[in-house]
């Protein structure tokens, strides 16, 4: 395979909230690359530091929080190493993000058309503001608005068309890089399949790569090529997509949330919901934050935390997945999936 | 309806609310003519997109909401105009559970404090036997230990922790009947499953039967015994929910089918245009005849009424035989 640039790389990314009862770990030592023209899905429950991490790779990180450890790299470009100034060119040109609320994403009191010039004019000063007019128009055109709502503000319109005029400007300076944080989460299903076909068009067509982040497990794995799956700020799996299926190894979490999810189908269907409930961020057990709730774990999982290790089809961090498993018995092990027992 | 005598009984059940337009006052009717039943010990899944009337149905069940018009009949009893003394008697009866267990809790009073007060109300027993049936409650629900979730507040709880507060409040005053309004869709996926295994469980110890609101297909079919579609405020299309899965007649039970994510349709959506549906009192024909491929000119002059298309499978369509 020839060496590819990739679009984004995180190494090591650690970022903490400073709190009352001291710092809080959101995001811990996270490793993801993503390629151009790619889709790769982050999955995680709300307070497993998928939003935070977004959030680093725009450099958005606000009071609080802070990046303690890692580089992120977008386009080769270290994000933390640039000046504020240097920033606010990149930001948007070559990386943009599409944020959950698409209400208050957009100006309320701004028609349409002014908050898509004026993306155009600030980042091209000398783009007249007839063109970016022009611009606007087109942009429109691309994600399937009438012209008519360039003059609209944005409370009339639908929830729908609000994502699409949001989605238009985070792609308006051909970015090569689209974050986009719960971008359907508000949105009744049918408009959300439109909007997911949308984005999946204008990808293939322009060609950006998109970190689509999402709680929506069977969602991600539609739209996406690689999943990575984060909880209580790890990211503990980093698959293909196509091999999310029950009977390919998985992380404990992984195979959880997908049992955990309805199908649709006519059969009958059994589901188990995960035992316990999402961790506190800061009481986590030494060992694997998951370990409380998982059904295979050992002592050595309480107390050990475990380690990245490569499968062909994926990176799982789990000792379930461990070659050498030193001394005996502690280790966790396979023998009681629940697969072979139904 | 059918010969044995429903739980809940609606009919032609209209709600009327007053907007203002440009062109000044007019009425919409987000709930228009519906009728439909539950068994009792039985889950009705009623599903729609927002707009579709299935939240105002909801809140006019458990008489939040006085219809303008048909008839709601729970238990034997008419309770669609019912006020006063009797209202807070019909609590007893039928209670319901939020979308949002952040809102719908008050967040200072402790947990003991939220199901004291529907046992005092409406159970008036001793103090001991409150305090052991709060103790019952929780251990039901899952919130243990009790002693120490007795006196947390809503705050040190979890968002899956909290709807099961909510699911204990409405069984304190041992309903018959539970209007569960998208109990899960603000919680996270792996705990989604927990609160329907809970409230699957519940109705099977007390006989619960439930009206359980979603917009998700996925969850309406693993926890619905019974489907029902709306659109627009009337429904579409409504069946036992493995045969309205495996063989889903109207076309914007289709549309909903193939959107869903986890579903094996690639091609194009089927609908013409997203628009949201026209509620204006006075509408006529289909409600969902702008976004139907198959629309034809009789779909937007006449109203289908929902008809019996194949045993215990109705369908609100001109024509549902042609399109299969």
């Amino acid at each position: 395979m020839s060496k590819v640039q990739p679009v984004l790389e995180i190494e090591d990314v650690t970022v903490v909230y400073d709190s009352p009862s001291g710092p809080v770990q959101a995001v811990s030592d996270v490793n993801l690359t993503v390629y151009p023209g790619t889709i790769v899905g982050l999955i995680g429950e709300s307070g497993s530091g998928k939003s935070t991490l977004a959030n680093a790779i725009m450099r958005l990180l606000r009071g609080n929080a802070r990046l303690t450890k890692g580089q992120i790299r977008v386009m080769g470009t270290d994000i933390y190493a640039l000046s504020k100034r240097e920033l606010r060119t990149f930001r948007w040109s070559r990386m943009s993000m599409v944020f959950q609320s698409a209400m208050t994403a957009l100006n309320p009191v701004m028609t349409v058309e002014k908050q898509i010039v004026d993306t155009f004019r600030s980042h091209r000063p000398q783009m007249s503001v007839k063109e970016a007019k022009e611009r606007a128009r087109d942009l429109l055109r691309l994600v399937r608005i009438d012209e008519k709502h360039l003059r609209s503000f944005p409370h009339e319109l639908s929830g729908g068309m609000r994502q699409r005029v949001v989605i238009a400007i985070a792609i308006a300076l051909e970015p090569q890089l689209v974050i986009m944080d719960e971008p359907t989460t508000a949105l009744d299903v049918v408009v959300q399949r439109s909007i997911l076909n949308q984005i999946q068009e204008l990808q293939a067509e322009r060609g950006f790569a998109i970190l689509f982040i999402s709680h929506d497990f069977s969602l991600v794995t539609e739209i996406a090529s690689r999943v990575a799956i984060m909880y209580a700020g790890r990211m503990v799996e980093n698959t293909e997509a196509k091999v999310l299926l029950p009977e390919v190894d998985h992380h404990p979490y992984t195979e959880g949330l997908m049992r955990a999810i309805p199908r649709l189908t006519y059969e009958d269907v059994v589901i188990e919901g995960i035992q316990g409930h999402p961790p506190d961020l800061i009481d986590l057990p030494s060992g694997c934050a998951y370990s409380p709730r998982c059904p295979y774990a050992t002592a050595a999982c309480m107390e050990i935390r475990p380690t990245l290790h490569r499968l062909s089809h994926a990176t799982i961090e789990c000792h379930l997945y461990s070659p050498t498993k030193e001394g005996d018995s502690e280790w966790p092990a396979k023998q009681l999936l629940y697969k072979s027992t139904t | 309806m059918a010969g044995q005598a429903a739980f809940v009984q609606v009919d032609d059940l209209k709600i009327r609310f007053s907007i203002r337009t440009r062109k000044g006052p007019a009425f919409i009717t987000p709930v228009d003519n519906v009728s439909f039943h539950i068994q009792p010990g039985e889950v009705l899944a009623l599903v729609g997109e927002s707009g579709s009337g299935k939240s105002t149905i909801g809140r006019s069940l458990v008489r939040i909401l006085e219809p303008t018009a048909g008839k709601i009949q729970v238990a034997g009893q008419d309770v669609t105009h019912i006020r006063g003394r009797s209202l807070v008697n019909y609590h007893k009866v039928a209670q319901m559970v939020f979308q949002d267990p952040f809102g719908s809790l008050n967040p200072v009073r402790t947990l003991e404090k939220h199901l004291e007060f529907p046992l005092r109300k409406y159970r008036a027993k001793n103090h001991a036997e409150v305090s052991a049936h709060i103790d019952y409650l929780l251990q039901r629900v899952g919130l243990t230990p009790v002693r120490e979730f007795r006196i947390k507040y809503p705050h040190e709880l979890s968002g899956g922790q909290r709807q099961r507060l909510a699911i204990a409040r409405a069984l304190a005053v041992s309903p018959e009947f539970i209007v569960a309004d998208e109990p899960i869709s603000m919680l996270d996926v792996s705990i989604r499953a927990g609160i329907l295994e809970l409230m699957n469980e519940l109705k099977q110890d007390f006989q619960l039967s439930y009206l359980y609101i979603t917009h998700d297909l996925a969850s309406a079919r693993y926890f619905g015994d019974r489907i029902m579609v709306m659109y627009g405020g009337r429904v579409m299309e409504s069946a036992s929910s493995r045969s309205l899965l495996k063989h889903p007649l109207h076309p914007y039970t289709r549309l909903m089918f193939a959107a869903t994510p986890g579903s094996d349709w690639s091609k194009p959506l089927p609908e013409t245009s997203n628009e949201a549906p026209n509620l204006l009192e006075g509408r006529k024909g289909c409600p969902f005849a702008h976004r139907c491929l198959f629309v034809q000119e009789r779909c937007r002059e006449e109203t289908p009424a929902l008809r019996e298309f194949e045993k215990e499978h109705h369908v609100a369509c001109h024509f549902a035989e042609t399109l299969q």
